[in-house]
């Protein structure tokens, strides 16, 4: 499942050998100009473009990939920006819809290359260099380490929920079970971080959020 | 999938973006009081709980299918403040690691799902169930409820930051309006019956964790700031069904668009008030939103009944071993 996220975190090109923050600065401004740029100095949308699909490459992000990525969001992107001619019965708002999801599939893009370039755990340390208050990025690095455990605990009762096949019934039939489940891996979450926490108690926790020093 | 970069304009990201880190600000300031040395482990299990909860798809009869956004979930659990947290550093995550949602958006998607959907919903969780009496169908009907009210409010709230990033002669805001808030209302359905299941679920098995969100010293606020934030989520669930018969409502919003100086669209060539006869909702749009409002209703409660109903009286308290608090 981690490689379903960042599947091209552990290449080494010169976008992933750049300092975090400059990563982060630079996916931060090309998406600020993407919604903040007018349209009428579209040569600049152009431009833009061509930046994140250079920044792309050089990542050594393949474009099936990039496409594969796109194609799922555009569904989304489409139906909201659709609403907008179609409210006006369709001879109007084609300009708006157009700018919409050009804007929404470069900032997308944009994601894509910074998620694939900064592997998480940088990501927390940036966000640390940031001053950004320590208590966030520590649950923010528990969350991230305990997912796939929750996750794989998920994909257990879903494959026991199949070996008794769930496949009939009614909708509320299956939204219950499917309630059921979601409710026990709540209760199981929360009395393992019971233990966790009494495991870190135990090692000398006392809430006050302290990290090894990266100095890089 | 949550707002994307390019719906909304700059000045409306950045002033969402403002009232969302405020609000964030403060419940982390809340949820360290009220959590101390728990709140590491505990809202980080909750977030990679809602986390992988949302990547769950429940099927709704049609070819698509939905997934539980779990604001209200979290607070139920959480209470408020580390809700509110949990439900934040999930859309955080979700951005970082899906490109789920943009980054400008970031403070728009906090503000419903965060703000509006844990600790609004909160309120009208505990509002509801004060008036129900406590115990699991207080418990139960207080989460259908506010599931549905927090989503409701989402989308309407978001109308109104659709109708401020862009001029009025761009859209029909009418029509757009009765689509979201009718979606929604549906949507909302779903939510709130997933989400009073699960808090069915939790009751019988661990009650004493749905009362832990309760604080004992009520400093999450006194009645009269709960009623008063309940009310607000409520009031902005009925404004988007008594907006379409409202048909100075758009009048309101471009008086304080020009008021402010909010940038509408910064290439529209047209006024601020052109098309100004456009704004009147139609017949057919006002009777669909009113549809949506009533059959959601009842479809709500109709949920909080059955699943209450589903439930025996008496659930038996599981003896819990003590945490050592």
């Amino acid at each position: 499942m981690s490689d379903f996220w960042d599947r091209y975190g552990r290449s080494v090109s010169i976008c992933h050998r750049m300092p975090p923050v400059l990563k982060l600065a630079l996916a931060v401004c090309v998406i600020v100009a993407g919604v903040a740029i007018p349209v009428r100095y579209w040569p600049a949308y152009g431009v833009l473009g061509c930046l994140v699909f250079a920044g792309h490459s050089i990542a050594g992000i393949p474009l099936g990939y990039l496409i594969k990525r796109l194609l799922i969001f555009l569904p989304f992107v489409g139906s909201m920006a659709i609403s907008l001619p179609l409210s006006q019965g369709l001879d109007r708002g084609w300009d708006l819809m157009l700018q919409i999801m050009f804007r929404g599939c470069l900032a997308f893009l944009v994601s894509l290359w910074l998620v694939n370039v900064m592997p998480f755990e940088q990501l927390l340390v940036t966000l640390r260099k940031l001053k950004v208050p320590a208590v966030v990025v520590a649950i923010l690095a528990f969350m991230y380490r305990y997912v796939f455990v929750v996750w794989d605990e998920l994909d257990k009762m879903r494959t026991a929920r199949k070996a008794r096949s769930f496949s009939g019934g009614s909708l509320w039939f299956r939204w219950k079970t499917l309630s059921q489940m979601i409710g026990m891996l709540l209760i199981r979450s929360l009395n393992r971080a019971e233990r966790i926490h009494g495991a870190m108690c135990s090692r000398g926790w006392d809430g006050e959020v302290r990290w090894l020093d990266d100095s890089d | 999938m949550h707002i994307q970069d390019g719906y909304l304009s700059t000045s409306v990201c950045l002033a969402t973006g403002a009232v969302s880190l405020g609000a964030v600000a403060y419940s982390l300031h809340r949820m360290k009081d009220s959590l101390g040395e728990r709140t590491v482990p505990l809202t980080g299990m909750m977030g990679s709980l809602i986390f992988a909860g949302q990547m769950v798809n429940f099927p709704i009869g049609l070819p698509v299918s939905g997934h539980l956004m779990g604001g209200v979930l979290a607070a139920a659990v959480l209470g408020p403040w580390a809700g509110c947290i949990a439900v934040t550093l999930v859309l955080v995550a979700q951005w970082a690691l899906f490109s789920d949602g943009g980054l400008l958006a970031l403070g728009a998607n906090v503000l419903h799902i965060a703000v509006l959907g844990s600790i609004g919903g909160y309120a009208v969780m505990t509002t509801v169930r004060k008036l129900l009496g406590g115990g699991l169908r207080g418990a139960v009907a207080g989460a259908v409820v506010a599931a549905w009210l927090a989503v409701l409010a989402a989308s309407a709230v978001f109308c109104l930051e659709f109708r401020l990033s862009y001029a009025a002669s761009d859209f029909d805001f009418g029509n757009i309006f009765t689509l979201m808030v009718t979606l929604h209302a549906l949507i909302g359905v779903g939510e709130a019956i997933i989400t009073g299941f699960v808090v069915s679920v939790i009751y019988q098995q661990r009650s004493d964790l749905i009362d832990m969100a309760q604080p004992a010293d009520s400093t999450v606020a006194s009645s009269a700031s709960r009623f008063a934030a309940a009310g607000l989520v409520c009031a902005l669930a009925v404004a988007a069904f008594a907006a379409p018969f409202a048909s100075d409502l758009p009048d309101g919003l471009d008086a304080v668009a020009e008021r402010f100086r909010i940038a509408t669209s910064e290439d529209s060539t047209a006024g601020l008030f052109a098309d100004y006869d456009q704004i009147p909702v139609s017949g057919w749009q006002s009777l669909s939103v009113s549809v949506a409002g009533i059959g959601g209703s009842l479809a709500v409660f109709a949920a909080a009944v059955l699943i209450g109903r589903a439930i025996p009286m008496t659930a038996p308290t599981i003896a819990t071993e003590a945490t050592g608090e």
